[in-house]
């Protein structure tokens, strides 16, 4: 921060800063602000697209608990989060390699990144036709004697193919972050080691990567936070497959605008926001660590 | 980024470059990884390209590739895809003016002025990036409701006008503005509009047009939002009109891919006539807690 230059001496009227302040702040009230406070009073709620909202006290956590439908979708929500090591090394060995810049790959980052402003609906069909019965990833199973795999209609691989889509849409954004990183890693370092004789393989496991650990953590928190709000991915890639095959958000949807149990999906969106709060706390922890020890990102 | 060793400016010569002396081997196998990721980045929409180019009846499997734009036709007469184009086109084009707009307007104030509760403002704006949306869509679906904003382009473009995100990013940017040039602009009487305007906005453009590129990729993209608020059909967004595609044409899928194809294309050219802003710098600035 470097708030310490901008101190003018006030020579605005009072309201200035309010007036500038105030389209985005009726934004953020009223959809967000009001909005959490909401979902907190919801969640106590019966609330219906009928009825309600009718306060009841606890009993919608009491459903949500003994619900097996929800926890099933927990623990799909934490398998899932099985992406995260996985968007690591792919997005990490993309970012090296880039940052190789080997000859005749300048296009690399570009082509890399293209999955990632891919809208999540052709992402999602994409793989649908390479996944689906007789698709591509079936005939190379029979190559090799395996499969047909049922990627699309039985578990496990239904929460498996929506994992696909989010390392495929993933990945390329991520290597941008590293590639941030392996930017700020201190060249000196890197030329010392070699010069002492240091193999290629142990500077980049006992320098560059030690000094990218900072990068690493917030990569996986950020990745993890958003392999947790995950929806389009199954919306589309596992179209129609039962809600407890699925993941959280996809549970707070069909619980609000299929059942149209408002109360219920409120309270299961404030467990969901618990789970990434705490994730979002850890992270804010690490960040003050990572800017205290001056460390890149 | 760029080679490095060679151009230091120090002009200390260095005994080992890694740039240039890598064994053959080494340098191998990398090619080997990059065509093997650049296969998989681009393998799976090509495919999808390539089937739906297809028409209908031939086998994905033949070995003849004849191309033709017959499932487009199909799918932009039946589909009656051309209202969700003009739908999403101008949803994102809304979504990222309003971004760009709001966040430049709350900014300023934040970044540059003194006033009570300043402090207070900036926490609060960094409370609402910690409130996923996926965790209140039942109230903010309220809302719209209540203001009688349901099923309307309005209510795929107000609820996402504005972030936290965008308004920090901007006031990093503008905290970095020197300060002598909005003294200078006030000695010769310059208001705080007009130096928002002349001296603010361009002197932070590179963030707004990188706000403005996020924006437009998460608008384009946006299916959660636009699911829950869009019923007509003639309201539709693209992606939400290619989901329906999936069900209204499950009997040949080729017309739904040809459809994503749609969804797809503008995109790509955006981000291919825009791809010199995408910078790994900014993206570090993006997630940075």
């Amino acid at each position: 921060m470097t708030s310490a230059a901008a101190r003018p001496a006030r020579t605005h009227a009072w309201w200035t800063p309010h007036a500038f302040l105030l389209p985005a702040a009726i934004l953020l009230v009223s959809f967000v602000g009001l909005a959490f406070f909401q979902v907190i009073y919801f969640s106590f709620t019966r609330y219906t697209a009928f009825t309600g909202p009718e306060w009841i006290g606890l009993d919608n956590y009491q459903r949500l608990l003994g619900s097996g439908v929800f926890w099933k979708c927990l623990l799909n929500s934490a398998l899932y989060l099985l992406v995260t090591p996985a968007l690591i090394v792919l997005s990490l060995a993309a970012a090296l390699l880039v940052q190789a810049s080997l000859r005749g790959t300048s296009w690399l980052r570009l082509a890399l990144f293209l999955p990632v402003v891919t809208p999540t609906i052709v992402a999602a069909l994409a793989w649908r036709l390479l996944l689906s019965r007789d698709g591509v990833a079936n005939a190379a199973l029979g190559v090799v004697a395996a499969g047909p795999v049922n990627w699309l209609t039985h578990e496990p691989w239904t929460l498996l193919s929506p994992m696909l889509v989010t390392l495929w849409k993933g990945f390329g954004f991520y290597m941008m972050i590293f590639l941030a990183g392996l930017i700020a890693v201190p060249r000196e370092l890197i030329e010392a080691a070699r010069i002492d004789g240091a193999s290629r393989l142990r500077v980049l496991w006992h320098v560059t990567l030690p000094s990218l650990w900072p990068v690493v953590t917030l990569v996986a928190i950020v990745s993890s936070i958003s392999a947790l709000k995950v929806f389009d991915e199954l919306f589309v890639t596992v179209k129609g497959v039962p809600i407890e095959q699925q993941t959280a958000v996809p549970f707070v949807y069909a619980t609000a605008f299929e059942v149209g149990d408002f109360g219920l999906a409120s309270a299961a969106g404030i467990v969901l926001f618990v789970i990434i709060l705490a994730l979002s706390v850890v992270n804010l922890r690490l960040s003050a660590r990572r800017s205290a020890a001056g460390a890149p990102a | 980024m760029t080679r490095h060793q060679t151009r230091r400016p120090s002009g200390r010569t260095t005994t080992v470059s890694p740039g240039e002396r890598r064994p053959l081997s080494l340098v191998a196998g990398m090619y080997v990884v990059a065509a093997l990721l650049t296969a998989l980045a681009i393998g799976p929409a090509l495919w999808l390209i390539v089937i739906a180019l297809q028409p209908a009846g031939t086998s994905s499997s033949s070995i003849r590739f004849t191309p033709s734009l017959a499932n487009f036709k199909t799918v932009v007469r039946d589909g009656n895809l051309l209202l969700p184009m003009m739908n999403s086109i101008i949803v994102t084009l809304a979504r990222a003016a309003a971004n760009v707009l709001l966040a430049a307007l709350a900014a300023y104030p934040l970044a540059r002025m003194n006033f009570r509760g300043k402090n207070l403002v900036l926490l609060l704006i960094l409370a609402t990036m910690m409130v996923p949306e996926q965790v209140i869509v039942v109230p903010m679906f309220r809302t719209v409701v209540q203001l009688g904003l349901y099923d309307t382009l309005l209510a795929a473009i107000i609820p996402m006008a504005v972030s936290g995100f965008g308004i920090f990013m901007v006031r990093q940017a503008m905290l970095a503005v020197p300060t002598s040039l909005e003294e200078a602009a006030r000695i010769d009487g310059a208001g705080p509009v007009r130096i928002w305007w002349h001296i603010m906005l361009p002197l932070s453009a590179p963030t707004l047009a990188t706000l403005a590129l996020f924006s437009v990729i998460a608008a384009w993209s946006d299916l959660l939002w636009p699911v829950i608020v869009l019923q007509s059909q003639h309201n539709y967004t693209l992606p939400v009109a290619v989901n329906e595609l999936m069900g209204a044409f499950s009997t040949n899928l080729r017309l739904a891919y040809a459809g994503a194809v749609l969804a797809l294309v503008p995109i790509i050219i955006a981000f291919l006539a825009s791809q010199r802003f995408f910078k790994p710098q900014i993206f570090a600035g993006a997630v940075k807690g």
